[in-house]
């Protein structure tokens, strides 16, 4: 006598049980571990790359662009957690359902509730308590055998201890619990039915809305029509359609939000550093200047430099004359110098309603937020080059004299919101925030104020630094260096500039976008287990249909018909509302790319249309193999 | 040969099953379990046969083959002409849907397709594409198992007596040249099954139709032309009923 023979009790109730239906247990068990395990995975790779990138970043990047990419990255972690646990639910309730029948003539036979109750759902606990524990260490040793070392990031920041320990317990422990909530809720319900109810299942899982009226479409023959009629039919059809199309909404958001998200960071950039720029400077103040453009994506620190020295200047006139030169659309003449800050909110009151109808007027006294150094940058509001993305509005020619606008690394600290009560000292003068904006410029710690004022507060006649937007011709920035030259200037595009910040964000988010890619694959693996679930529960009548002359072609259009129906309707309903919360909701005055997205929804329609296509081969080949004998009574 | 003699064997009506020395064996569990033991078995058109046996006798063994579900592990197996034993799964399909009939004794009919539905599906399969006349010859077949005004139910809003007539009508709908039942009595009771064996003979004297049960019910068998007992997979005695009595 076997082990499992000898147990008694519910642990041999479900061992019996379990063995004793194959493959439908090992089916409940491999989705529910697979579930698991890629969630966990996924969390734990996630959890790592948020502090790896969280670190790196507060090392250079902004603090708009850390909070974006952070952003995304717990977004993207939230529903990938809820697509593991609505998938774990599914599967749970999927497998009782299996058990109904059986439940039925065990309670017919004459057992208690009670003890049904207990001995089903420890089955059911059996279960998933084996594959959370599986799925959990299963996703602890990918985890563990990723080659973190070979990857630059690793090497930049260096192993971070515990970085996902949290997930490692926190999602097998709720998956698990999730689960058996619906577990005993689901057994509770079908112990509490009647045993005819029970046992007699078939009818209450059919939907008999459509009977007579079924749907036809005669060009795409017979097993078109019986696959529309079969899942149309069944009860569980629109549960199973919200679940896929829940599971590949969100994926496709955590999808297309990646590469919305990084083509708007990328824009964000593009547009404070514009193509077809180029600075003219003295060669110090040049190369500061290349040094402050590209602190966003490099490490070390920017030297300091007197950049108000008598001999960096460049007069009035001297900068007009760039204007005359053809291919040269607009001269944007800058004085740029680094200066300590202090950061205040203003005084200002309140209203404080207490619990009565009296309403408290309050006088908040003026608070000081902070010191630091930080990038001033002069600028003529209406020759200003630049498009930066801002919370309200930049600079204007008609705005105050002692106005800024603050980069984002001093938001949060230094500059607080709301704007209007925030103001900023510099050089023993305040000024009035305005509004604030995402630069690289010395990594987002800059203000912008107009130039004459600055000029004023610092009694300096002329700029420092000169903005050319030029048209593309090559002849303009030989003509723009041979006058510079002439003035002891050197001239330089700014695009490296852009470039090397591109390319940092590029490298960042393909750290990312392993997160959607991981995403997409629990995707496929949960509408692999939805779609043999069902096979499974529909196979006896597959069997049927062979027996009775159906050939080989027809029974595989059968089951893609009814796979790949299911997933197109999913996927119809699914990609378009993941598109528009992408675009519209995800992050502000977005930036889309229509190829990237139509390159997202290609290769996810792909990846679900292949699992489709397999799981049907997959079980027309298991058709083959089963004859009269397989059929259920 | 006397041409009297020729005269007769032109007019003997030809094999519908022909089985010469066929055994058939599974591998269970990493053991070979013979079900068959080298069977010959001859049914002729038209004829009604019945094949007796205990349980796991390897009845339902002989229908498989005969349906070409299974291949024999020796042996040659020949249904309607056609030998069995070296066609491919897609002739043998295409043979099922446009020559055989079935009749379980769970009833299989497909679950999410109504009683009409289930009859007319056998014609697609069948390659019937005329969807009016299919209609048509779907109703007078339900008509015939008297179950009209209960067409448009699916199978489980059925009693099982109802359930088993619709597999008649289905068995029927491609219109085959032979009928396989596998006890299609032994789910239901004494009444509804003996309306299941009237029909059963209707197909037998009005359609004449070739029948192949296996049955435990003595009604069946009391109809049958030739009866086969099956026993631990050996075709144990052949019995002729008709001449018996006679």
């Amino acid at each position: 006598m076997e082990v499992w023979e000898a147990l008694i009790g519910p642990l041999g109730f479900a061992a019996k049980s379990l063995r004793r239906r194959g493959f439908h247990s090992y089916l409940a068990f491999l989705g529910l571990t697979l579930t698991v395990a890629t969630t966990t995975f996924m969390l734990l790779i996630g959890q790592d790359l948020a502090t790896r990138l969280g670190i790196d970043s507060s090392m250079r990047s902004t603090f708009g662009m850390s909070w974006l990419i952070f952003a995304y990255l717990v977004l993207a972690l939230a529903l990938i957690s809820i697509v593991g646990l609505l998938s774990s639910s599914y599967l749970v309730s999927s497998m009782i359902n299996q058990r109904m029948k059986d439940i039925g003539v065990i309670k017919a036979a004459g057992a208690l509730p009670r003890r049904l109750l207990s001995y089903v759902t420890f089955e059911a606990l059996v279960v998933i308590f084996s594959s959370s524990l599986v799925g959990a260490l299963s996703a602890l040793l990918i985890y563990a055998s990723w080659s973190w070392p070979s990857i630059s990031l690793y090497k930049q920041v260096g192993p971070v201890p515990n970085a996902g320990a949290t997930a490692l317990i926190v999602v097998p422990l709720i998956s698990f619990l999730l689960c058996y909530v619906v577990a005993s809720v689901r057994v509770r319900r079908i112990v509490g039915s009647s045993s005819a109810n029970a046992i007699s299942n078939q009818l209450s899982s059919l939907d008999l809305k459509s009977l007579g009226k079924p749907l036809r479409i005669k060009r795409f023959g017979s097993a078109f029509n019986l696959a529309t009629r079969n899942v149309s039919r069944d009860r569980g059809f629109n549960g199973m359609l919200l679940s896929i199309g829940i599971c590949i909404f969100l994926s496709m958001v955590v999808l297309s939000g990646a590469l919305v998200s990084a083509d708007t960071s990328a824009s964000y950039v593009s547009r404070a550093l514009p193509p077809h720029v180029l600075i003219v400077a003295t060669s110090n103040i040049y190369n500061q200047y290349v040094s402050l453009g590209t602190s966003f994506s490099r490490t070390e620190p920017v030297s300091s430099i007197n950049y108000l020295n008598e001999s960096y200047l460049i007069s009035a006139q001297n900068a007009s004359a760039f204007r005359a030169i053809p291919g040269v659309e607009t001269v944007d003449t800058r004085l740029i110098t680094m200066s300590s800050i202090t950061g205040f909110v203003k005084a200002h009151f309140a209203s404080n309603q207490d619990t009565g109808e009296n309403i408290n007027t309050l006088i908040i006294p003026e608070v000081e937020t902070g010191t630091t150094q930080a990038l001033i940058v002069g600028i003529d509001a209406s020759n200003v080059i630049g498009d930066w993305y801002t919370s309200d509005g930049f600079l204007q020619p008609a705005d105050a004299q002692y106005t800024m606008i603050a980069g984002d690394s001093l938001v949060g600290n230094i500059v607080q919101m709301p704007f209007n009560l925030s103001q900023v000292s510099a050089f023993n003068f305040r000024y009035d925030v305005k509004s604030a904006l995402v630069d690289p410029l010395n990594a987002g710690r800059v203000l912008y104020a107009p130039v004459q004022t600055l000029q004023r507060n610092l009694g300096v006649n002329g700029y420092n630094v000169l903005l050319l937007k030029v048209n593309s011709g090559p002849a303009v920035l030989s003509a723009v260096a041979r006058l510079a030259s002439s003035y002891g200037l050197m001239a330089g595009s700014q695009d490296p500039i852009l470039r090397s910040d591109l390319a940092f964000l590029g490298g960042t988010w393909s750290y990312i976008f392993l997160v959607p890619i991981l995403a997409l694959a629990l995707t496929c693996g949960i509408l692999l287990s939805y779609l043999a679930t069902n096979f499974s529960r529909r196979f006896n009548d597959y069997v049927v249909l062979k027996i009775l002359g159906a050939n080989v072609w027809y029974r595989l259009k059968l089951l893609l018909w009814e796979s790949w129906g299911v997933l197109a309707i999913s996927m119809l309903i699914a990609i378009p509302v993941a598109w528009a919360v992408s675009i519209f909701f995800l992050v502000p005055d977005p930036s889309v790319s229509v190829a990237d997205l139509e390159l997202s929804t290609l290769v996810s329609a792909l990846a679900l249309t292949s699992v489709s296509l397999a799981t049907a081969a997959v079980y027309s080949r298991r058709l083959g193999l089963t004859t009269a004998k397989h059929l259920k009574p | 040969m006397d041409p009297q003699d020729e005269e007769i064997e032109e007019r003997a009506p030809a094999l519908a099953v022909d089985f010469v020395g066929v055994s058939k064996e599974y591998l269970v569990n990493g053991k070979h379990v013979k079900a068959l033991a080298s069977i010959t078995l001859n049914v002729k058109e038209g004829e009604v046969a019945a094949i007796i046996g205990p349980s796991g006798a390897g009845k339902t063994t002989v229908l498989n083959l005969i349906a070409g579900l299974e291949k024999p592990s020796e042996g040659d197996v020949r249904v309607l002409g056609l030998d069995l034993s070296v066609s491919n799964e897609h002739a043998l399909s295409a043979f099922r849907s446009a020559n055989i009939g079935f009749i379980f004794q769970s009833y299989n009919l497909v679950t999410t397709l109504t009683a009409e539905e289930n009859v007319e599906l056998m014609m697609e399969l069948a390659g019937w594409s005329d969807s009016g006349r299919n209609g048509k010859l779907t109703a007078e077949l339900i008509n015939m198992v008297g179950l009209t005004d209960r067409a448009q139910h699916l199978p489980a809003q059925l009693s099982g007596g109802e359930q088993q007539r619709v597999a008649i009508a289905r068995a029927m709908a491609n219109d085959p040249a032979l009928i396989l039942a596998d006890e299609p009595t032994g789910n239901l009771d004494q009444k509804t099954g003996l309306e299941i064996v009237k029909l059963l003979s209707r197909l037998k004297g009005e359609k004449g139709k070739t029948l192949v049960v296996t049955t435990h019910d003595d009604r069946i068998v009391e109809m049958a032309d030739v009866i086969y007992r099956l026993e631990n997979g050996g075709l144990g005695s052949v019995d002729r009923p008709v001449r018996v009595r006679s």
